[in-house]
């Protein structure tokens, strides 16, 4: 039987570089299919689709709310050819109400050791509009190693670089942080894989780069001691969430490869100053995540807060707007104090300002938006300090002795698609 | 107070863990205190943002009145339904306590369209010690 797995596109933040990941949801999913059934994935980030497909069943993979819109459309024309179309991943648990009007089955949950049912379901002509396994967590030892051979690797190459790949050691999340959804889709409860299933799975890997997608490996001191300590023979390069604030942690995941990690910054404390500071200090860069417009936000505030980034040295910032995503506690406060003013899922890219911020207009959020990103890349544009970053890794990896250079059949691609090269635009 | 939980929880406004079957099903728990004042019965829901594994209050109002009324056998036409949000220990102001009153249409089997007011800590209090 022929599946067709897709992963609908998303409008990019505006001025930001683009870089299109593979994404892991897809092929962790891959990963938990019935051996009968004969995958072929499109993301639609970087290929085609072909709606005169000859799948037998078509599957679309949420992950974005900025996806669902997209999703729904594509799940529209093919429902109109008459195939059946299941929607699945983190997007389609948010919007699961709105998305069952697209679908002839949505499935909520993880799905490991779910997906016999459903495609044999399917087979019999019996697909159910519902797979509901909300809050009913799979054994963590079902997870086995993602099933990366189903991207087309090609087009996940910039000019000869190739991206990282994803990879997760670890669900749920014990925090339950105010613009969050990741307790409501992962569980409160943090699951850490078996150290020897990570292991298991970094053997298949096969790019020296990962981003390692965990939602705070900062939750487990001994498990995270072990982990990194297994990692260590890999010698990949990556980077993470938040890491524990821990001199040893910090010291095994350097040798373990720790690259950069995202580290929020909410204040101007010392609190924060001295976090970044002793990430650095142990060779590791920071990308601070940066959510602007929250209530306790002035203009002044805001402002404040740019300069302590580029006082405290950050590598890379990443701003966004407070943007109130379903099943999260800023989505209960704005739909309380009726302060959502755009309804538009396509609009809910933390870039856009969609709900009336307490101490500003939304146009003042947007425009502080804009200042913080022009003024935080103001003397180094972002590709120049990603450049840094990326040179760093580079001698890092010349001195392991894995480093692997860019493929030059590739140099003149971005992407999957041809990119013209002249004298200002190396 | 209450320290069954991550947080304390002030007694005033809490009585006891209520679990529910939210969307999709899915367990969900919440605090609840039901007052009754003269014809009135006021119905105090408290998220558990930390502890509640499912849905939040908010985002089933309509329909978790629905099921207190019919648990507890209260006309519709009598309730009182308030959300609190309980103080969450945190510098950042939208974590402290807030209070919203609850407002539903009635289809004639059912609450829908919820409208929430903020109201004061003092409008509870005098709601329901009154």
């Amino acid at each position: 039987m022929k599946f067709r797995l897709i992963y609908p596109k998303w409008e990019k933040l505006e001025g930001q570089t683009i870089f299109n990941l593979p994404p892991h949801g897809p092929v962790v999913f891959a990963a938990a299919l019935p051996e009968y059934v004969n995958i072929e994935f499109t993301d639609e980030n970087v290929d085609t689709i072909s709606f005169d497909d000859d799948a037998d069943f078509i599957g679309i993979s949420m992950m974005l709310t900025g996806q669902i819109k997209r999703g729904w459309q594509i799940a529209d024309e093919f429902r109109k050819r008459g195939k059946k179309v299941i929607f699945g991943g983190i997007s389609t648990m948010l919007h699961a109400e709105e998305t069952m009007e697209h679908a002839d089955s949505i499935f909520l949950g993880e799905a490991e050791g779910r997906l016999e049912q459903v495609f044999s379901d399917f087979r019999n002509g019996k697909l159910q509009k519902v797979y509901n396994f909300l809050n009913q967590m799979p054994d963590i030892n079902l997870i086995g190693p993602a099933r990366r051979s189903i991207l087309k690797k090609e087009l996940y190459y910039h000019k000869g670089v190739r991206m990282v790949d994803l990879f997760h050691a670890s669900r749920g999340c014990k925090y339950n942080c105010y613009p969050c959804a990741v307790a409501y889709l992962g569980g409160k409860c943090f699951r850490p894989r078996p150290i020897d299933k990570v292991v298991e799975e970094l053997a298949t890997i096969d790019n020296n780069r990962l981003f390692i997608v965990d939602n705070s490996l900062a939750q487990d001191k001994q498990w995270e001691k072990d982990l990194f300590r297994e990692m260590i023979p890999f010698k990949k390069k990556w980077c993470s969430h938040p890491i524990e604030d821990d001199d040893e942690v910090l010291d095994l995941a350097a040798q373990a490869g720790a690259w950069f990690v995202y580290q929020a910054v909410f204040d101007t404390s010392d609190y924060i100053r001295n976090r970044v500071k002793r990430y650095h200090d142990h060779g590791i860069a920071v990308e601070g995540t940066i959510l602007l417009g929250t209530d306790d936000h002035t203009e002044d505030d805001i402002k404040r807060l740019i300069d302590f980034l580029l006082e405290i040295n950050l590598d890379l910032a990443e701003f966004t707007v407070l943007t109130p995503f379903p099943h999260t506690k800023a989505y209960d406060d704005m739909l309380r104090q009726n302060r959502i003013i755009d309804h538009d899922w396509n609009n809910y890219n933390a870039g856009k300002v969609v709900i009336q911020p307490k101490q500003m207009t939304p146009e003042k959020l947007q425009e502080l938006y804009y200042y913080a990103w022009d003024t935080f890349y103001k003397e180094e544009t972002q590709t120049e300090k990603m450049f840094k970053l990326f040179q760093q890794v580079i001698m890092k990896e010349i001195a392991d002795g894995t480093y692997t250079r860019v493929r030059k059949d590739l140099s003149k691609n971005s992407f999957g698609k041809q990119v013209i090269r002249n004298a200002n635009n190396s | 107070m209450i320290k069954q939980f991550n947080k304390e929880i002030n007694s005033d406004y809490f009585e006891e863990v209520y679990d529910f079957n939210g969307l999709w099903d899915v367990a969900s728990r919440c605090g609840l205190k039901i007052v009754q004042k003269n014809d009135k019965t006021i119905v105090i829901a408290t998220e558990l943002y930390a502890e509640n594994p499912g849905t939040s209050v908010t985002n089933f109002s309509a329909q978790l009145a629905g099921i207190i009324i019919r648990k507890y056998n209260i006309a519709h036409e009598n309730l009182i339904f308030i959300v609190h949000d309980p103080e969450a220990k945190s510098k950042l102001t939208f974590m402290n306590e807030h209070f919203y009153q609850v407002d539903f249409d009635w289809d004639g089997t059912k609450f829908m369209s919820p409208k929430w007011s903020q109201i004061e800590k003092n409008t509870v209090d005098d709601l329901i010690k009154a």
